[in-house]
């Protein structure tokens, strides 16, 4: 392996490559600076990417990131690393870190692959397609989605047979199979950690019987669906196919709850479900679309209008916490709960239920700095040294965090969060 | 046939208020789909012929969206729009074209509503007028 | 020569094609004249389509492309760095805007907004057949950023930009930097002082020499434009030398007749005309306030650091970009508003943090020792009757904050919490927690039912039906109540107007686009930060500070800027100098000139920014604008009716 290890240097190392980290890249690139963004998926984007669109303007998700991952990915100052983790930084001094990266295979050569889908179509074995969140199936051999950076296929190897099919179709020869992992030494004078965030999961709290009511899905299930790169083209209840027309959002679920080890509050979550009601009313004008939830956090910019927008568009907004949810024989679900305006207990039947889950921090960083290590607040988010005057150091030097990696933010804070992580780290670089 | 709408011509400018159009389209405050944009960058720089010339060639009525106070060129451009609009009034007079089929109204940067009620009343004079 | 264009048109996912037929359009205009290849696409922004796009005008040798999707406030930028990476002038890429001024527009009549499609982009196609190649106009761009307003978010973007290698001008309308901050004592989420953090800053600020920090100072003129701004700043005195015996000092504030309202303490306490700053407020100099001295002489019997020669300045600063800071205003109820100013222990919580602060082992206000507190939240936010339709975002968890300070730092206090539903987002939702722990009482109503005060022999009463209860009716009789009031744009904005800066919905600057390009604004060059944008804590101020510094940075380090070639041009034959045009040019961009025989007018092309006053009022329509020429203007007046 040794002769196999491939150096280079940088003048910054952002790791993840959401729109924390994205934006990030780009503000030091377009000052000049050589940047190495290296993202553990396929396709750079994060979360935002596979959004539907996105509140308070309801601009597309995609029409917002795919022309700003578009410019990462072309940017002469970016290099791009997808399929790849950072094994370990180790601090040298200022201004100089050492950092390990692997690039898993990805069996395909990058540079020749012309996205023509052949091996998609060729390859017999189908999985579940975690870019849509389970929703629908994929092959082994597959792009990951329709509008993924790069848009170049890969191939799952885990659930490879190695049957050949596509290697046999491809018109550029470009799938290889004995391509291995890539080990890279890097250098790099600043890192900024922009590892984003993860889903609460809902198998967490059984008596909202998510995994065994087919109709409960989780908000991500439904960003999907309701996407433009949606995989039905329309909203469609899991268990039958049918199109619901009853649909309940259950705010809060994993947030704001100690008893699921998770006290805060996730911050987005009002504000997706609130934008997905309105979205859902637009796609199915007859649907009847309830919120429960304790209160509604529509705080920032612009999000107040919003929030009355939905009330005017006819959603309803129910103050009440889910108890439990059940199952009828026709796949719909009773909920129930307090209703906290009449200060009673009530049932009430939905056709389709979703459950609002929360923001939980993504510890994948903890094991990566050496030596002199991150250090991370009580939630397990990444801490801030000093979150009122310099809101994306860290306690170590040179060290910067952008985005959902120390705690919950939506987009448009994640992008000041950026802003703010990429000028602290050219400030580093330029100092000294 | 009767015209359901009358054809517009709207001289929006780029900063002020196209924005403003945009976002009557994001709000989904419809309007008829007769009535087409050509952005400039200030509303002082419109030419008169270029508004007559939207009339030689079948326009029904022009619209100025103007910056008003907001424009980033200077305090003097509501005056200046007002008095191309005044030559221009001049010169469709002498072509015995309806003053009134020249219409302008400031329009702010978030002034959506405020733009699609213009535009609705100003379809519907036009449509009265060329009728009778 | 005939151009050979391409052109496509975009699905959005079906943002557009739910509305407008795109096959329909497509047809409709492979046919005109130039049009080589015309094609639909699901994202025209997505990186493939841009791939494709650059491979086509490559390989066909396309002399031109039209683009017609969303707005072009979203992706001129994008399509422009399509073509500019096939090597095709940029300039020769015109766009049709068929989502918002299309799809969105009439989506409630699909064949008229199809049929307005075709003529956009036939429009767009007549423009593109007569664009010409253009090469921007390179200028010198300062190395240096005024910033405006020294709060947390002027001083944080100030120390960025200075250490980045830029030299900063920092004006501050007061006499004391730190803005609202150094008015707050303990503060969320860290239970640091607002005095610590100022402190700090202020040292760092001072300690950099290329910080020019200039309080009483405020911007009365700005002229210039991106690259150079030249800002005129009138400096007000202090009338105090800087040397000063604290003795005599005293002394003399003492003697000082004049007594006015202390507007630091939100005018619970009065001060002198002459005054020492609070601690916590820098620079820590005495201040005689002019505007409320009668010049009696008093003070300078006594103290010689007295000094009335001191003169009023104006400086000129010369900078490449421009950072707005000035932060917000509280809000201020109107009188009868919650009972406020009905009674004396109706207070704002602004003066109630005062208050906490500055009162040391018992609360004690007006005389009257405080012990049960009342706070009804959201005065002057979400209101449904007044202009103030916004969640001032801050002040749920500030007044949950300071009402756990209070309980902390004095006996016997009893909160009592009128509420319209909190919001204490994110990890702020620990102290609500923490509330509720230590026995806070929460009430809640919605808008269309708010709490009532009554004031009645020096009495007050809130009654509220409480939804948490099943509505209700509880009443409370606090010896304070406090009004939980919001964030509005500063009183005083008129350096919006000197800066033409844009506002929102909400009256705050207004960025170009909350994700795309958050801190920038409509005025190129004029970046904005921290709460004048609109509500936020201390950490969200300064993420946007930072996100600010970083854009303003990028404007100045190279010493240069490209900028749009759109300007106006003048026909040598035709002018015959009337001088029409030098006079409507607001920016002196125009000169007579002397060529050959005969005098004409010329354009300084580093100067014209492109506005076109200067064409309708040449009576010999000798001036063009580039891209707006009467030809491309006109033929895209002829193709909008060709339908
Ligand atoms: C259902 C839902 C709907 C939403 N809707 C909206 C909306 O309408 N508007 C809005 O403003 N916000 C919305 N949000 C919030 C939005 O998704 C987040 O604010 C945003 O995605 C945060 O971006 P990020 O870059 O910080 O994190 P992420 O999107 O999580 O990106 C982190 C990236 O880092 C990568 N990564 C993680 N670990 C590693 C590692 N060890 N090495 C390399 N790479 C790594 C990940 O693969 C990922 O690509 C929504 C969220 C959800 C869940
Ligand atoms: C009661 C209350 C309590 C709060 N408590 C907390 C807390 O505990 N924790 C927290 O994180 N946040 C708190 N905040 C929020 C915090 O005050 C703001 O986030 C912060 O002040 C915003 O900083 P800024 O620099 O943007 O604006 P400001 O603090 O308003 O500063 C703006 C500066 O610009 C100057 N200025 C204005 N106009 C001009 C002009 N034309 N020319 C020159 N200078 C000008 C002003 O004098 C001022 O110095 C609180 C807010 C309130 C109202
Ligand atoms: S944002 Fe809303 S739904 Fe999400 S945790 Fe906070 S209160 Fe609950
Ligand atoms: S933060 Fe709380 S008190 Fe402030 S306006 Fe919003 S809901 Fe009301």
């Amino acid at each position: 392996m040794a002769e196999n290890i491939k150096t280079a240097n940088y003048d910054a190392l952002v790791i993840g490559a959401g729109i924390a980290g994205g934006e990030a890249a780009l503000n030091l690139a377009n000052n000049g600076f050589s940047v190495l963004l290296v993202e553990k998926d396929l396709s750079i984007g994060g979360k935002m990417i596979l959004l539907s669109k996105v509140f308070p303007t309801l601009d597309c998700a995609a029409c917002i990131t795919t022309p700003k991952m578009s410019e990462i990915s072309r940017h002469h100052g970016i290099t791009i690393f997808t399929g790849s983790e950072v094994q370990k930084v180790v601090k040298k001094s200022e201004n100089s870190f050492e950092a390990v990266v692997i690039k898993q295979p990805r069996y395909v050569v990058e540079d020749d692959c012309t996205a023509c889908q052949l091996c998609e179509q060729a390859c017999p074995v189908v999985v579940k397609d975690q870019y849509q969140y389970n929703l629908v199936g994929r092959k082994a051999a597959f792009i990951p989605f329709s509008i993924a950076s790069p848009r170049v296929a890969a191939i799952d190897i885990e659930n490879c047979t190695l049957c050949g099919a596509c290697e046999k179709v491809c018109p550029t020869k470009c799938i290889d199979f004995t391509m291995e992992a890539e080990e890279y030494h890097i250098t790099a004078g600043a890192v900024i950690v922009a590892t984003g965030f993860r889903l609460f999961d809902p198998l967490k709290i059984p008596r909202y019987g998510y995994g065994q009511y087919k109709n409960v899905l989780t908000s991500m299930e439904m960003e999907r669906q309701l996407a433009p790169t949606r995989p039905f083209n329309t909203v469609l209840r899991p268990g039958d196919g049918k199109v619901p027309d009853k649909i309940a959002y259950v705010l809060c679920t994993g947030s704001r709850d100690a008893t699921v080890g998770n006290p805060i509050c996730s911050q987005i979550c009002c504000m997706y479900s609130i934008k997905q009601a309105q979205l859902l009313m637009g796609s199915l004008p007859m649907a009847d679309v309830t919120i429960y939830y304790i209160n509604i956090r529509s705080f920032g910019k612009g999000f107040e209008e919003f929030y009355e927008q939905a009330k005017g568009m006819g959603v309803n907004f129910i103050k009440g916490k889910i108890g439990k949810i059940t199952e009828k024989e026709n796949g719909n679900l009773i909920l129930r709960y307090e209703d906290i305006n009449e200060n009673k207990l009530k049932e009430s039947e939905h056709d389709m239920v979703v459950l609002s889950v929360g923001v939980l921090p993504n510890t994948d960083a903890a094991g990566i700095f050496r030596e002199q290590k991150l250090e991370f607040d009580h939630l397990n988010f990444v801490g801030q040294k000093d979150p009122l005057a310099s809101p994306a150091e860290t306690n170590i030097k040179g060290v910067f965090v952008a985005g959902t990696a120390s705690g919950p933010m939506d987009i448009p804070d994640s992008i000041l969060s950026a802003g703010a992580a990429s000028s602290e780290a050219m400030r580093y670089l330029i100092r000294k | 046939m009767e015209k359901k709408s009358a054809r517009i011509l709207v001289f929006s400018t780029e900063k002020i208020s196209d924005p403003a159009i945009d976002m009557a389209g994001l709000l989904k405050l419809h309007y008829p789909p007769t009535v087409y944009t050509i952005a400039v960058p200030c509303s002082s720089g419109i030419k008169p012929r270029w508004i007559m010339h939207a009339y030689d060639k079948g326009f029904d009525g022009v619209f100025i969206a103007a910056d008003g106070s907001d424009c980033t060129y200077g305090e003097t451009c509501t005056e200046k729009t007002g008095h191309i609009v005044g030559i221009t009034h001049q010169m469709m007079k002498e072509k015995n074209i309806d003053p009134a089929r020249l219409r302008m109204a400031a329009i702010c940067s978030v002034c959506s509503e405020s733009f699609v009620k213009q535009i609705k009343s100003f379809n519907q004079y036009l449509l009265q007028s060329t009728k009778s | 020569m005939n151009k050979k264009l391409g052109v496509y048109i975009c699905h959005c996912g079906g943002n557009i094609s739910d509305y407008i037929d795109v096959e329909k359009v497509k047809a409709a205009v492979a046919g005109e004249d130039g049009v080589y290849l015309a094609k639909t696409t699901m994202f025209a922004c997505s990186d493939a389509t841009q791939k494709e796009m650059v491979e086509d005008i490559r390989s066909n040798n396309l002399d031109g492309i039209v683009v017609a999707s969303c707005s072009p406030k979203l992706h001129l930028l994008t399509f422009r760095a399509v073509s500019e990476r096939a090597l095709l002038n940029k300039y020769n890429y015109v766009h049709a805007n068929i989502r918002e001024q299309g799809s969105w527009a009439h989506s409630d009549d699909k064949a008229g907004a199809t049929e307005k499609a075709v003529s956009l982009v036939k429009a767009a196609i007549a423009k593109v057949r007569l664009a010409r190649s253009l090469d921007p106009i390179i200028i010198p761009s300062k190395k240096a950023v005024a910033i405006i307003g020294a709060g947390v978010a002027g001083m944080r973007a100030a120390i960025e930009l200075a250490d980045m290698g830029c030299p900063v001008t920092l004006v501050e309308r007061e006499y004391f930097v730190g803005g609202r901050v150094a008015q707050w004592d303990v503060m969320f989420t860290t239970n640091q002082t607002g005095k610590e953090l100022v402190t700090r800053l202020y040292n760092e600020v001072i300690a950099r020499d290329n910080i020019t920090l200039l309080t009483g100072a405020e911007v009365v003129a700005n002229s210039g434009s991106i690259g150079d701004f030249t800002l005129k700043i009138k400096v007000t005195p202090r009338y105090m030398k800087e040397k000063c015996d604290q003795n005599n000092l005293l002394k003399a504030i003492e003697a000082c007749p004049v007594v006015v309202p202390d507007d630091f303490n939100f005018n619970i306490t009065s001060r002198k005309a002459i005054y020492h700053n609070f601690p916590g407020e820098f620079p820590q100099y005495p201040v005689i306030d002019i505007k409320n001295c009668t010049r009696c002489g008093e003070c300078e019997k006594i103290c010689s650091s007295v000094d009335f020669s001191q003169q009023e300045q104006t400086v000129e600063v010369h900078v490449g970009s421009v950072v707005m800071a000035t932060g917000f205003d509280p809000y201020t109820p109107a009188e009868g508003e919650f009972g406020y100013k009905l009674s004396d222990f109706v207070v704002t919580l602004p003066q109630f943090k005062r208050l906490t602060d500055i009162n040391k082992d018992n609360l004690v206000y007006n005389g009257r020792e405080i012990r049960n507190i009342a706070y009804i939240y959201c005065v002057g936010s979400r209101q449904s009757e007044g202009d103030n339709k916004y969640c001032s975002r801050y002040c749920c968890t500030s007044a949950i904050h300071a009402s756990l300070e209070a309980r902390n730092k004095f006996r016997n206090v009893n909160n009592f919490h009128f509420t319209r539903g909190i919001r204490t987002y994110g990890k702020q939702e620990l102290l609500y927690a923490e509330s509720l722990r230590k026995g806070d009482v929460y009430l809640q109503a919605y808008e269309e039912n708010p709490p009532l005060v009554e004031v009645k022999d020096g009495q007050i009463t809130v009654t509220i039906n409480d939804i948490m209860t099943g509505g209700r009716e509880i009443s409370v009789i606090p010896d304070l109540l406090v009004l939980v009031t919001g964030m509005v744009p500063r009183a005083d904005n008129s350096i919006a107007s000197k800066f033409k800066l844009p506002k929102g919905r909400d009256s705050f600057f207004n960025e170009i686009h909350m994700k795309l390009r958050p801190v920038e604004t409509v005025i190129d060059g004029v970046t904005i930060s921290g709460a004048c944008q609109g509500p936020k804590n201390i950490t969200e101020s300064v993420n946007s500070a930072l996100s600010a510094a970083a854009k303003s940075y990028s404007f100045v380090n190279k010493g240069e800027l490209a900028l749009e070639p759109i300007i106006a041009g003048i026909d040598k034959d035709l002018c015959t100098w009337c001088g029409e045009c030098e006079k409507a040019c607001p920016f002196d961009a125009i000169k007579k000139e002397k060529q050959g025989e005969k005098e004409i007018a010329v354009i300084n092309n580093s100067v014209c920014k492109g506005c076109g006053m200067c064409l309708p009022v040449c009576p010999v329509n000798a001036i063009n604008l580039i891209a707006f020429s009467d030809r491309e203007i006109e033929s895209m007046i002829d193709a909008l009716v060709s339908v």
